[in-house]
């Protein structure tokens, strides 16, 4: 099957149905990186592993040129070992020139297999990709504990790389498709080595690993009114943090509260509502991405380490902030 | 919205002149945040809620504000990180709450004297930090809250942790720069190794529990880092297996930098409220040794000696931390130890002896307890003879026997020739107890002192001298 | 039974400096230590090998200071340490530092554990365990939280991964990469420490390898990635952007900066 279109390949990654959505962020990146080849040089292919039943045509609507489909049910499990073995068997066909996999856990523990099967290079938790003058691809991956970024270009082919989620835009979605859908029936369905027994339930709570946190201090009067920092955490499905002050008051658990002698938090989003932001508390949050500070005191140190700071009444400015989060549907 | 009713609407609008609009706080609900420190809540004095808030950022607008206050004879209380046992900074009449909050600029760092010079304002947590990104010195003294501020420091003599070796902040202090009550500015000390001009008012500030005048900026000695350390935790099945040899390991000439003692419940408490585990299970009592040595091997012999030590007395489990991680997480765990158990403790008192006298100390404690059917747990700075003794609430209330059993153990220390307060200081909480321990011709010249600095006593009335 | 854990020796990253002008790694100040998500893996490693009764081997690769780190691994129970180290092994990415761990572990006769943390904190990879299992042939379990059970032949563990927590049962050999939810490392009493200071660690080579790798296959030779540049970015600094009148327009004009930055959604 080999010809001259050479191959960006993506594997998509589903969980009952649900195609994660760092696959239409690598198709976006996929198109931006054949945007700086000739026209017709390279099409973006995506392998999906999944039941028969699987709905792939939102992939489709992401500009994907193929999808493979390789089907069994067993695939509703994430056994690496299965998935590497039909995965490989495939590439072989299709002989990728670039081979991209989402950095979530699974697909961390998943590409490293690939890689090693294939006797090729990978590189880890990219933030951004490029294409050199030579054509091959610049990995740009942080280190260090993201204290360097290092520019990596792999030598054997394919050139492969995991990259995290919500770095790139997604594709644009387009009412027209060109694509195709490839189905194959699984290479390997079944696995001695390895027996998954089963999934369990919702885990416990654990605030430091939060993607967003909706934090709340002295500002919040009574325990009745944490029903509005709640409010605006479902908004955003965020998890809520507290400042000391609110935990030794009995309003809240203090598996949620924030500082030094706390949970440390590094969300991508920090909203503090209320808090005035004593060392102790800024020591547990100010490593966060965004940081967010609601407080009628101008002068709260909160406001030192915010990007974006609100003088307010947090009675008035969280109200506000819900109605406006809910007309926009996010 | 609640505004401040007794201070006079002029000198507000003063204030912001001075310091600037949003730098002067007037609401209740943001004063309330300014009310309080660490103080134990059953012990601690009720605030007045008529307070500004006012938070400067140079030594100018400090002496601005000083002159104001004086002139308008405004009581004035000085904040720094809000972490005193002493309710030095509880605010009990209408006042004017200085916070020190914006004065956070490491100023100077002298690594040719071994000096840096650091604005009040500066937390503990923050000049570690900026000293570990230097390398070459470090700072000994660990009083344990790293949100302490310089200022903090300074004006309560902290100790803490690691004061067997290097002492407390006193014996770390070059300099202050000083606001008298009246607004005139004025430096203390300096750089010198020597310097004989004189009475010491330096050594007048430091402890004066901030009623003598305001810390602006403070010049603390630093040490070159040794580069070996490790942290040696021992348990032993009984109190006076422990204090035993801690006492012997002093005698015996070793001087680790620090020698903390710990009832196990204390640790395990604190540990979970951490969300941490210590690392000790065997036995019921812990000695945690801080050692700092030239060379590895230095320290594994001088590890070794102290085991041995314990060992006759009896220890029953020693365990041994060298990376600095292991090491912070055992000293965070001891430094939280008040946090972890503030909500059921009475009153974590902070007896000093001489430390050979210890295993009296801890001997009385035993007695006194049980003669009070009272429960009393210790965690401490054993090396230094300065131990905190917890006496909790019972059912959530004050017992009984509390303040006469509290004069028992107040008297015993200074039967041993101690002191009824080793770091904390007697702020508002323990002003009625200094007399057991100084006589009335010593309290009158210290009257005298604070008279002199603040003739119109708005400077933390009624706060460190009875 | 027989347990392998696999160590490595990172800096302190407390004290790594990074030199943002010429994009250098400055490490000379920092000290060494084993990588922290690893003490967890030796932790497990021992605690198996102490209800087994078996045998556990910290194993890393490395300059010769690396044996340090397996000493410390001794102090912690494990029961012996073998060093890899050779000149030939510099510059390894993570193909060439997984293939020639796989050598090392079929020298030894592949273990039916093999322990390993789920990421360094320098490399940042979290690669190397599964490049590993695959090299060797044998199923491998990441980000593991919890150890249920271990019989004759396999061990049950939990899996924290694909959005879920999942109970698999791997036969042996296999290969685990534990989170440190696991467990909480244990600090070597003061007597295993002294002695473990003196441990004897054997050092293979290239040479000692031979059997079970080319030398085309190891250190800069054998690795397909090259970084070609570092990039240190300038550490920003906030500034905060304030608004105390026109809220509303404030608002918006946040919201809007929030979701074009994609941190809008958890």
């Amino acid at each position: 099957m080999i010809n001259d279109v050479k191959k960006i390949v993506i594997l998509a990654e589903q969980k009952k149905g649900k195609i994660h959505k760092v696959t239409y962020e690598l198709l976006g990146k996929a198109a931006e990186l054949i945007a700086s080849f000739p026209e017709g040089q390279f099409e973006k292919d995506v392998i999906v592993l999944g039941s028969d039943q699987l709905n792939l045509d939102e992939i489709l609507h992401h500009g994907a040129d193929k999808i493979y489909h390789i089907a069994a049910n067993s695939f509703d499990m994430p056994d690496e070992w299965l998935y590497k073995e039909n995965i490989c068997e495939l590439l072989k066909q299709i002989q990728p020139e670039m081979l991209l996999v989402g950095a979530t856990t699974f697909g961390r523990s998943l590409a490293p297999r690939i890689a090693a099967a294939l006797e090729t290079g990978l590189t880890a938790d990219c933030t951004e990709l490029m294409i050199d003058t030579d054509g091959k691809l610049i990995q740009i991956r942080p280190a260090f504990s993201d204290n360097i970024l290092a520019h990596i270009k792999t030598e054997t082919l394919p050139q492969m790389a995991t990259i995290r989620y919500k770095e790139f835009a997604p594709a644009e979605w387009t009412d027209e498709v060109n694509g195709e859908i490839i189905k194959v029936d699984a290479y390997v369905k079944g696995n001695e080595l390895i027996e998954i027994l089963e999934e369990l339930e919702e885990s416990e709570f654990d605030i430091s690993d939060a993607h967003i946190v909706i934090s709340a201090g002295k500002g919040i009067k009574s325990k009745e009114d944490m029903k509005m920092i709640y409010e605006l955490a479902e908004c955003l499905k965020a998890d809520v943090g507290a400042s000391r002050a609110i935990v030794d008051e009995g309003y809240i658990d203090k598996s949620h509260q924030v500082g030094y002698s706390g949970n440390r938090v590094k969300p991508s989003l920090y909203i503090a509502c209320g808090v005035s932001g004593a060392p102790q508390h800024l020591a547990g949050m100010k490593e966060s991405d965004v940081i967010v500070a609601i407080n009628s005191d101008a002068s709260a140190p909160i406001f030192e380490v915010s990007d974006y700071g609100i003088v307010g009444d947090v009675y008035k400015v969280v109200p506000m902030l819900i109605e406006r989060l809910r007309s926009k549907e996010i | 919205m609640y505004e401040y009713r007794n201070m006079d609407g002029m000198l507000i609008k003063e204030l912001k002149a001075i310091v600037g609009e949003d730098y002067v706080i007037t609401e209740h609900d943001n004063v309330v945040s300014y009310l309080y420190d660490e103080t134990e809540p059953r012990l601690r004095p009720a605030a007045n809620e008529d307070c500004v808030v006012v938070k400067p950022r140079t030594t100018e607008e400090v002496s601005k504000i000083m002159a104001l206050a004086d002139k308008n004879k405004q009581t004035v209380v000085v904040r720094g990180g809000g972490t005193g046992l002493c309710g030095a900074a509880i605010p009990t009449e209408p006042s004017l709450i200085l916070s020190m909050e914006r004065f956070k600029e490491i100023i100077d760092l002298d690594d040719k004297n071994f000096i840096i010079t650091l604005e009040a304002g500066v937390t503990l947590g923050e000049m570690n930090e900026f000293l570990k990104t230097k390398d070459v010195l470090y700072f000994p003294c660990h009083p344990g809250d790293e949100s302490a501020q310089m200022g903090g420091l300074v004006v309560e003599n902290a100790g803490g942790a690691r004061a067997v070796k290097h002492g407390v902040m006193r014996n770390h202090i070059k300099g202050v720069e000083l606001v008298l009550p009246n607004g005139k500015v004025m430096n203390l000390g300096g750089k010198l190794q020597k310097n004989n001009a004189g009475y010491d008012l330096l050594q007048l500030i430091i402890g004066s529990e901030g009623t003598l005048g305001i810390v602006t900026k403070v010049m603390l000695k630093l040490y070159p880092e040794s580069k070996f350390t490790g942290t040696l935790l021992v348990s032993f099945d009984s109190y006076d297996q422990a204090t035993e040899a801690a006492t012997k390991t002093l005698q015996s000439g070793i001087i680790p930098l620090s020698i903390e003692y710990l009832d196990r419940q204390i640790a395990l408490r604190s540990a979970e409220h951490l969300g941490e585990k210590w690392p000790l299970q065997k036995g019921n009592v812990d000695l945690m040794f801080i050692l700092s040595e030239d060379s590895e091997d230095a320290l594994f012999d001088v590890g070794g000696m102290i085991e041995e030590i314990c060992e006759v007395v009896g220890a029953v489990e020693s365990l041994i931390a060298d990376s600095s991680k292991d090491q912070a997480r055992i000293l965070n765990i001891r430094s939280n130890t008040y946090t972890a158990s503030k909500s059921s403790i009475l009153d974590s008192m902070d007896i000093t002896v001489p430390p050979a006298q210890m295993p009296a100390l801890m001997h009385g404690f035993s007695s006194i307890a049980e003669k009070y059917h009272a429960s009393i747990d210790t965690v401490g700075h054993i090396g230094d003879g300065n131990v905190h003794n917890n006496i909790y609430l019972v059912d959530g209330e004050i017992p009984p026997y509390y303040e006469e059993m509290k004069e028992e153990l107040y008297k015993l220390a200074i039967q041993l020739g101690g002191s009824i307060t080793g770091e904390h200081g007697i702020g508002k909480i323990r002003r009625k107890n200094l007399p057991l321990q100084f006589d009335e011709i010593q309290i009158n010249l210290m009257r005298g002192v604070k008279e002199l600095f603040d003739p119109n006593n708005i400077l933390n009335p009624r706060t460190a001298i009875y | 039974m027989n347990i392998a854990i696999l160590i490595k020796q990172v800096p302190d990253m407390e004290r790594v400096k990074f030199d943002c002008e010429r994009g250098l790694v400055d490490r000379s100040t920092a000290g060494v230590e084993i990588n922290p998500f690893d003490l967890n893996a030796l932790e497990a490693g021992v605690n198996i090998a102490e209800s087994k009764g078996c045998e556990s081997v910290v194993l890393t690769m490395g300059p010769p200071r690396g044996a340090d780190s397996l000493r410390e691994g001794i102090a912690r129970g494990a029961s012996r340490g073998i060093l890899l180290s050779d000149r030939a092994f510099g510059g390894a990415d993570t193909k060439a530092t997984s293939k020639t761990l796989a050598a090392a572990l079929k020298k030894m006769g592949v273990p039916e554990i093999i322990l390993v943390g789920e990421k360094t904190v320098d490399g940042d990879t979290g690669q190397v365990g599964a490049e590993i299992a695959e090299f060797l042939g044998i199923p491998h379990i990441s980000y593991i939280e919890e150890i249920l059970n271990i019989s004759e032949n396999d061990i049950t563990v939990v899996s924290n991964i694909f959005d879920g927590k999942f109970v698999k049962k791997a036969k042996f050999p296999v290969l685990l990469t534990v989170t440190k939810d696991l467990n909480v490392p244990r600090l070597p009493s003061f007597k295993s420490k002294s002695i473990a200071r003196k441990a004897e660690i054997p050092t293979w080579s290239l040479e000692e390898l031979s059997d079970f790798i080319e030398k085309e296959e190891v250190g800069i030779k054998g690795s397909p990635t090259k970084v070609r540049k570092i990039v240190v970015p300038k550490a920003e600094s906030r500034v905060c952007k304030k608004e105390k009148d026109n809220i509303e327009n404030f608002l918006d004009e946040m919201i809007g900066d929030l979701i074009e930055k994609n941190v809008l959604e958890g």
